[in-house]
């Protein structure tokens, strides 16, 4: 890593940092939803199960829930939209740094702000709710690994979003179909378990499962561990596949660019 | 009274041609409109998946079945995405009032809060208020309701729409005192809103449900109404949600009036 992406890391890290609301937003958020779903969980289940999660495994899933949605969402995703929607895109152009990877520097940087939000509220969850412990001390490396890849793919799918702008010089209804799919698709809205069979199917097919589902099954040994060595391959060659995709598309849609004046 | 009568005709006006004027010129962004459509679509469709996969594991949920939690849903979303149709330039007032633009709304003769609300239209509303329908539709049908129950029901939603509505104006106005762009207070409204009334608040502890009832009477827009259609509240409940709506609407304009007292420009 370069010292350039460092330095535009640390930006956004301060400037999100530096702002009340970030942190507010993070733990109401992501809080009253891991509330909702403890009362909601623990009344279907009670003492039973449902889809192989009895009621302390699924108040470890619904924590690691609020980790990776928390997450997910912290990112600045307007920030990058508007400078395609601005005509800010042009002026990066002129700079001799790589827009994609200057990008992601930065949105990077800034979910690392919401690290500290996310590290508190786990820990109040864990000792106020006293979920399933992990599988194993390996599971929770692994458990770790796969969170870390949450990183660079909520990036490339924010910035593979973002680039519809060029297109539709709007961000907002493409924010929000991204939204949806992602907190149905990744188990956040429900486990994927639940799911009949050929709606499961599609959920492993696409990228948005490894966000919830692929850290919270390793965590809680559902799957061995050649089957969590598996996902985090498959989550990570997500994230090169996006990447590499998105560099596709910003290479045709650059081409859109149109500047006035002088 | 006939002075009344006359500024509140005036006032229907102003809000008329001020959303007729946003809706034409939505057909000249067709393609804008289809986004925001489909992602209104997008967002209540997992709402509706998410209550199909559920029941598809279960049978009953806090004593409620699969299509009451459709009317719930369909509830929800009709009510909610109503206030992006008719009032959604309401998530404007922190904008406007660090950018000093409510000061031009000042000086127009006619009533502040109508220009604001009617300032925008939320096109996600389009989507969203389809697959609410379709909740509605189905819920219906499969609850065994009658056509005779179409007029309450339509009353019901009309409360609902108003108590969403001033409940978003509130939640707007706190800008006028907390000095920011970001609406806050009203993001964290609709999340509270999104995340605990898609389920019957009987599965929540007493206070939650005490709270989301009578403190923030978010019940009466969604909740109490189909507990009133599938019949599990006493009919005398029906004078309920009119009351919560003349109350919170009183409120809102109440409070916002406030606001524009302690609004001093954002000076230049």
């Amino acid at each position: 890593m370069a010292r350039v992406d460092v330095a535009f890391a640390t930006i956004t890290f301060k400037r999100k940092i530096a702002y009340k609301t970030t942190w507010l937003f993070s733990i109401v958020f992501g809080g009253v939803s891991l509330l909702v779903g403890l009362a909601v969980w623990s009344h279907l289940i009670g003492d039973g199960e449902m889809g192989g999660y009895d009621w302390p495994a699924m108040k470890a899933y619904l924590i690691i829930g609020f980790v990776t949605s928390t997450l997910a969402w912290a990112g600045s995703d307007w920030e990058m939209a508007n400078r395609i929607l601005d005509g800010h895109v042009a002026i990066d152009l002129t700079k001799p740094i790589d827009f994609q990877r200057a990008r992601a520097a930065e949105y990077i940087g800034g979910m690392v702000a919401s690290v500290p939000a996310v590290v508190l509220g786990t820990l109040i969850a864990f000792l106020a709710f006293q979920p399933a412990p992990p599988a194993s001390v390996l599971a929770v490396a692994l458990t770790l690994c796969s969170v870390l890849l949450i990183f660079p793919l909520a990036f490339g799918l924010a910035f593979l979003c973002v680039l519809f702008c060029f297109v539709t010089q709007r961000f907002l209804g493409i924010q929000w179909a991204r939204d949806s799919l992602l907190s149905f698709f990744s188990g956040m809205m429900i486990p994927i378990a639940l799911m009949p069979g050929w709606l499961e199917t599609i959920a492993w097919a696409l990228p948005f499962v490894h966000f919830t589902t692929t850290p919270a099954s390793i965590y809680l040994g559902r799957v061995d561990t050649a089957g969590a060595l598996g996902l985090i391959a498959a989550q990570a060659a997500w994230a090169v596949g996006i990447w590499i995709l998105a560099r596709l598309v910003w290479g045709r849609l650059v081409k859109k660019v149109t500047i006035h004046g002088g | 009274m006939a002075a009344e009568a006359i500024s509140i005709r005036h006032a229907a006006g102003v809000y008329r041609r001020s959303i007729g004027a946003y809706l034409r010129s939505m057909a000249e962004y067709p393609a804008d409109f289809w986004v925001m459509a489909v992602s209104g679509i997008f967002w209540q469709a997992t709402l509706f998946g998410f209550i199909g996969v559920l029941f598809g594991n279960i049978t009953t949920l806090g004593g409620w079945g699969y299509h009451e939690m459709l009317l719930l849903a369909g509830f929800l979303s009709v009510t909610g995405s109503s206030t992006a149709l008719l009032w959604d330039g309401i998530w404007d007032v922190g904008k406007l009032i660090v950018e000093g633009d409510l000061d031009y709304r000042l000086t127009r003769p006619a009533p502040v809060l109508i220009q604001v609300g009617s300032k925008h239209v939320g096109m996600q509303a389009f989507g969203e208020m389809t697959m609410g329908t379709l909740m509605i539709v189905i819920g219906w049908t499969g609850a065994g309701l009658g056509l005779a129950q179409i007029p309450v029901a339509l009353l019901l939603l009309l409360c609902g729409f108003v108590i969403q509505g001033a409940l978003l104006t509130l939640a707007n106005t706190a800008n006028f005192w907390m000095k920011g762009r970001m609406p806050v207070v009203a993001f964290m409204l609709i999340e509270l809103q999104l995340e605990s009334m898609r389920f019957p608040l009987t599965v929540f502890p007493i206070a939650v449900r005490i709270g989301l009832t009578f403190v923030l009477p978010l019940a009466f827009a969604s909740f109490v109404p189909v507990q009133i259609l599938i019949g599990e509240l006493d009919p005398l409940w029906l004078l309920a949600p009119p009351a919560a709506a003349a109350l919170t609407g009183w409120i809102a304009a109440l409070v916002f009036r406030l606001g524009l007292r302690a609004y001093d420009s954002a000076g230049h």
